[in-house]
């Protein structure tokens, strides 16, 4: 008994400066932005007395209920699009590459450029005089550059996507690489094809990495910021940015405040509602 | 146990690049009969086990299970189930869904249902439907993997090492268990072990195999009384192996001078593989009679010291050191106080009746 409270004691003595880090620099910037969110701001005096005028504001305008269904749903498609095209990377390299950390080094390349390099590149690759249209008009198959590749949704959906791949792929190979290959030859010996035993054992096994690699792609998505700027135009803006201009151009700290932390809350139920319902899929499958 | 085939191996053989697994594997098994592959570990038993459940192809040869031909024959549409060293347990379904893992959507529900809980009852553990695969103690883990391959009524039962996570009491039971299950089904059991005893004490007939070969395949007591060679008679069983001189060869007798104990008659092995001038002769620990004065009633004997002793409980080994031999083991019944009648240092003399000498063919 001694003793797991001294063990205890280690574990927090360990982990302080970490919480001390983690403490000051997420939880304080929360607590301002809740204290901005009831306060107000007419021009550049900041009333500190608390009231609901932000909420009850930005629950009724229409552009707040457009800009976040919209990023709500691009980070969505994103979401679906990257796991989707992650798992198959995945399962490559768990159950087929030979030389796994050859490949799990492949996967990290994107990451050796920073992130914003990566949006200016898929800028010059989409753009009216970019790669793609140059090399589709030289090799002759259209007369005049195509529009419909830049600044759209379409657009940013593409480059969150290739942005965020490692994060859906490396969450869904460790669950896959867990899994004991004779569970899969179990499941052949009682009769599945190779289709059957990926829908019944492969995949239920994997949902957790699945649920794991949504998340990571899903929350930061719906909140980001520099992608839809650069590459989105006018239809691919995102809740962020007005979240942007309210601490920006239009000065106004607590609607900016009260903007992000609604945006917080729908992220959040979004999540719950996808961790419920995804293990729900995941214990039905048999 | 009819006298149908119900699996043929014909010179099957498996290579992984320049290194043969299994080499002139030939391999007839009659239905409802309990087979073992005894070997140990590398020697390929696990590999003809596979190769009969279709996760591997032979390179050459021929498999054919109850006539039909099983070349190209994928594992998920063979009659043959599985029981996995590991037990193989899906994780994420309970007792009843493991069970009925292999009949979803071939057969409808209530028949399922009933099937289920008919084969839980064979294996005791009627009643644990819903528990979870995570909460199954490794005797149960064991029998949600029998009920799970049994339910399919496969025409051969295929163990891989099907007792060796469990501890030894459990084993034990299990194997008269098991044994008694097959025997009531009638179906077919292939078990791959290394395990000598529980190979000895379950099955019809063994396989005993070596560096990628069947060495030998005959029934338990007569892989132990007439093992066709010096690797098969020491691993089934301790045995003292003595060189001898073939002074006489006949039809059914040899004439022989063994090392250490002089002239005798033995009986041929017509299991050995050939004879030469120098042979290998076998004599078993318990067919050694030790004694402090030289035993009159036997016809060969032999003087020594003894050099190690261990008792076992139910009966004593006692290490025999014998100018001009290899030390030679002895086993004995303790006497009625279950003390030791010979200490390290005795001087000993060693009973031997010609019957029971081994005649193991040529020394290679």
């Amino acid at each position: 008994m001694f003793k797991l409270r001294s063990e205890a004691a280690k574990g927090y003595t360990l982990s302080a400066p970490a919480t001390a880090y983690v403490g000051f620099l997420v939880a304080a910037p929360l607590i301002i932005l809740i204290a901005y969110s009831f306060w107000s701001q007419t021009y550049v005096t900041l009333d500190k007395s608390l009231t609901l005028k932000n909420y009850r504001e930005a629950l009724a305008d229409p552009l707040v209920h457009h800009l976040m269904l919209r990023s709500i749903w691009i980070a969505g498609a994103v979401t679906l699009t990257t796991v989707a095209l992650a798992y198959p990377i995945a399962y490559f390299i768990a159950m087929k590459a030979r030389k796994k950390t050859i490949w799990l080094l492949l996967i990290t390349i994107p990451f050796w450029s920073s992130y914003l390099l990566r949006v200016f590149a898929w800028k010059l690759i989409l753009g009216f005089n970019g790669v793609m249209n140059s090399a589709l008009l030289g090799m002759g198959l259209i007369d005049e550059p195509l529009s419909f590749l830049l600044y759209n949704e379409f657009a940013v959906v593409l480059t969150l996507a290739h942005a965020w791949a490692p994060f859906a792929i490396l969450p869904i190979y460790v669950s896959l690489q867990k899994i004991d290959p004779s569970l899969l030859e179990a499941a052949t010996d009682l009769g599945n094809t190779p289709v059957q035993r990926f829908l019944r054992v492969t995949l239920p096994l994997t949902v957790q990495g699945i649920i794991a690699a949504c998340l990571i792609i899903f929350i930061p998505t719906v909140g980001d910021y520099v992608t839809p700027a650069l590459v989105g135009g006018s239809d691919g803006k995102m809740i962020a940015n007005l979240i942007q201009v309210q601490f920006g151009a239009a000065n106004n700290w607590p609607l900016g405040a009260t903007l992000s932390l609604l945006a917080m809350m729908s992220v959040g139920f979004v999540a719950i509602v996808f961790v419920i319902a995804g293990r729900g899929v995941g214990r039905r499958i048999r | 146990m009819t006298e149908k085939n119900i699996i043929e191996m014909k010179a099957v053989e498996k290579r992984y690049g320049s290194f043969r697994a299994a080499s002139d594997i030939d391999l007839e098994l009659k239905e409802g009969e309990f087979f073992s592959l005894l070997g140990p570990s590398g020697c390929g038993k696990t590999t003809v086990l596979r190769m009969i459940a279709g996760f591997q192809e032979p390179s050459r040869g021929s498999i054919l299970i109850d006539g039909q031909d099983m070349a190209g024959v994928p594992a998920n549409n063979r009659p043959t189930n599985m029981v996995f060293q590991s037990y193989a347990i899906f994780p994420h379904l309970n007792v009843a869904n493991n069970v009925a893992y292999g009949l979803r959507g071939k057969v409808p529900k209530a028949e399922i249902d009933a099937r289920v809980t008919e084969v839980l009852e064979m294996v005791e553990l009627g009643g644990l439907h819903r528990r979870g695969a995570n909460e199954l103690s490794g005797g149960q883990r064991q029998r949600v993997a029998l009920a799970r391959a049994l339910i399919m009524r496969p025409k051969v039962l295929l163990l891989d090492e099907p007792l060796s996570a469990l501890d030894k009491k459990l084993r034990e039971q299990m194997q008269f268990e098991m044994r008694n299950l097959q025997q009531s089904l009638g179906i077919t059991f292939v078990m791959v072990t290394h395990d000598q005893y529980e190979a000895m004490t379950m099955s019809d007939r063994i396989g005993v195999m070596f560096d990628g070969r069947l060495m030998q395949i005959d029934t338990p007591a007569t892989l132990y009384a007439r093992p066709c060679n010096r690797a098969v008679a020491s691993f089934i069983g301790e045995m003292n192996i003595l060189p001898a001189l073939l002074m006489e060869e006949g039809n059914s007798l040899l004439l022989i001078d063994a090392a250490g104990f002089g002239r005798m008659q033995i009986e041929r092995n017509p299991n050995a593989s050939g004879h030469a001038r120098d042979i290998l002769v076998g004599i078993r620990p318990e067919q050694l009679e030790i004694k402090a004065e030289k035993p009159a009633d036997y016809p060969a004997t032999v003087q020594g010291t003894v050099s190690n002793v261990a008792f076992y409980g139910e009966n004593i080994h006692y290490h025999v050191a014998v100018d001009g031999i290899d030390t030679l083991m002895a086993v004995s019944v303790p006497n009625y106080f279950h003390t030791v009648d010979f200490n390290r240092g005795d001087a000993v003399w060693l009973g031997l009746q010609e019957a029971s000498v081994i005649d193991l063919g040529k020394d290679k």
